[in-house]
């Protein structure tokens, strides 16, 4: 496992508190309750995985937290405030890498930090930098998006989304789109990311062994109207690997709950 | 697999253009049309000597080349701030891309009779001219370029913290150079048509008025002389200013493959 040496400083990650939140669509006359009464406590540096089948309203929770979307009842609090639009405190990583094309990839890195720090020009390269170092791709610094690889995308996106020191950073469904070896790759950066600067994480996945691998706690939610059945805890040590026996049991016990829940 | 040697191509352009002229030079040879009317591509050459040495070719492609320069520039400007315009706003959209779409069928040489009445023989209406034929294709291609841009450019720079002000120029209209350059190149060749129509009646230098003084003198050579100097720097521009700053944005974007150097 690779180590990391970065400069780069961040600050205390945040509290998300979700009260009573619940979230309806209008379609074709129909009203479609996406989610129901949604209670949960996120604390400061914890990395929380909701799951769930497809539909069960996770990722519409998660575009609530990141203020795409607003509750149709309830409230989110970052820190005591409330959450109504989206702001770089709650920064969202995409399936997709969402890498600007017209910007290299350290003018990607540092294009947040224009709205976040009173940086000028050397300060704001000198932090995407560090952010380009801890995801090691150093070498990258001048290269167009296209010419790196999937993999390289979803880091210089990840660095990209750190830059900026958000309170919380949110996944939704991590690299989806790449390759088994890949993933399992950028499961132990996002874990030494997570270890290093201490961030609160929240993603979102239907791949029960990802959840197990990653969370702290597992959040489980059921089909739609989407509401929380269960939380487990892992409390294996990091950095945990894909493969372990021990993930690939806490897997099997998050799985038995959707299929309980069914 | 490796593209072909890039000097062969030329080689073939060149033995294309030879063939040409001297297709042109057997018409000439054998034909029965008086040269007065149809020159020879000798005479041609010779004739855009004798007007380059008297001194009427440079300002004449000075002051097309001026009048481009600043009418384009407004057209320009006004086309980008319409288009974008149209591309955030659904209602200026619907209303606005029917009558762009219909100013573009108009040839440009109709704006010519309008011009005279607004403006007169001022040089103005030369500017209106270049302005209405370049201005449309603008603002269709940014307005087109901005609602294509994937919505997760935007949501990215959302939660990356754009404040709302500078979502046009950091966001917005980069994520639509690409289209935007293509109408860009379109403007351009547009508003060169333009200008030269205008010039045709409205002016006393300019690469149009040698084209109308050919004309009147009888002169064909002049004629097509002039022809082939404003074929030659349209495309010069088209290709050697805008082609290389759409090579490069699209290299940036991986649109155009890079060729092993």
């Amino acid at each position: 496992m690779s180590q990391i040496e970065t400069t780069a400083t961040f600050t205390k990650p945040g509290t998300l508190s979700i009260q009573n939140v619940s979230k309806q669509f209008e379609s074709d006359d129909q009203e479609v309750s996406a989610l129901a009464k949604i209670n949960l406590t996120i604390n400061p540096g914890e990395f929380v995985i909701f799951v769930g089948p497809s539909g069960c309203g996770k990722s519409t929770l998660l575009n609530m937290i990141a203020g795409f979307e607003r509750p149709s009842e309830g409230t989110i609090l970052l820190d005591g405030k409330q959450v109504t639009k989206p702001h770089n405190d709650r920064l969202m990583m995409f399936q997709e890498h969402a890498l600007f094309p017209w910007m290299n990839v350290i003018d990607n890195i540092s294009y947040g930090l224009r709205w976040k720090f009173r940086f000028n020009w050397k300060k704001r390269k000198q932090r995407a930098r560090e952010l380009l170092s801890m995801v090691h791709l150093e070498q990258f610094e001048k290269a167009s998006v296209h010419q790196l690889s999937g993999g390289m995308k979803q880091r210089v996106a990840l660095a990209r989304a750190l830059a900026p020191d958000p309170k919380i950073l949110l996944v939704d469904e991590p690299f989806p789109a790449l390759d088994a070896l890949t993933r399992q790759k950028l499961y132990g950066d996002l874990q030494e990311l997570f270890t290093r600067t201490g961030k609160t994480i929240v993603s979102v996945t239907h791949d029960t062994r990802e959840a197990a691998c990653l969370g702290d706690r597992v959040v489980i939610f059921s089909g739609r109207p989407g509401r929380i059945i269960k939380e487990i805890a892992v409390n294996l040590p990091r950095p945990r690997d894909f493969n372990d026996p021990e993930v690939g049991r806490i897997s099997e016990s998050i799985m038995a709950e959707l299929q309980h829940e069914k | 697999m490796k593209q072909k040697a890039p000097i062969l191509d030329k080689l073939y352009v060149a033995l294309f253009y030879l063939v040409l002229i001297g297709g042109w030079q057997l018409f000439f040879s054998f034909g029965k049309i008086p040269d007065y009317i149809f020159p020879s591509p000798a005479q041609v050459a010779v004739r855009l000597y004798e007007i380059a040495r008297e001194g009427l070719l440079w300002p004449s492609l000075k002051a097309t080349l001026y009048r481009m320069g600043a009418g384009y520039s407004i057209a320009l400007s006004i086309g980008l701030a319409i288009g974008l315009l149209m591309g955030v706003s659904h209602i200026a959209h619907k209303c606005a891309k029917s009558l762009f779409l219909g100013l573009q069928t108009l040839p440009t040489a109709a704006w010519v009779p309008i011009s005279l009445l607004i403006f007169g023989l001022s040089d103005k209406g030369i500017y209106f001219v270049i302005i209405m034929s370049a201005m449309p294709s603008v603002a269709i291609a940014t307005a087109d370029g901005i609602l294509q841009i994937p919505p997760i450019y935007i949501r990215a720079a959302r939660t990356l913290g754009t404040p709302a002000y500078a979502m046009p120029y950091r966001i917005v209209l980069p994520a639509a150079l690409p289209q935007i350059i293509t109408g860009v190149k379109l403007g351009w060749t547009l508003g060169w048509h333009g200008a030269v129509s205008a010039e045709l009646i409205k002016s006393s230098v300019g690469l149009g008025y040698l084209l109308y003084m050919g004309r009147e003198l009888n002169d064909s050579p002049q004629v097509i002389a002039i022809m082939v100097v404003t074929i030659l720097f349209g495309l010069l521009l088209d290709q050697f200013v805008f082609g290389v700053v759409e090579l490069k944005i699209r290299k940036r974007w991986g649109l155009e493959k890079e060729r092993s150097e």
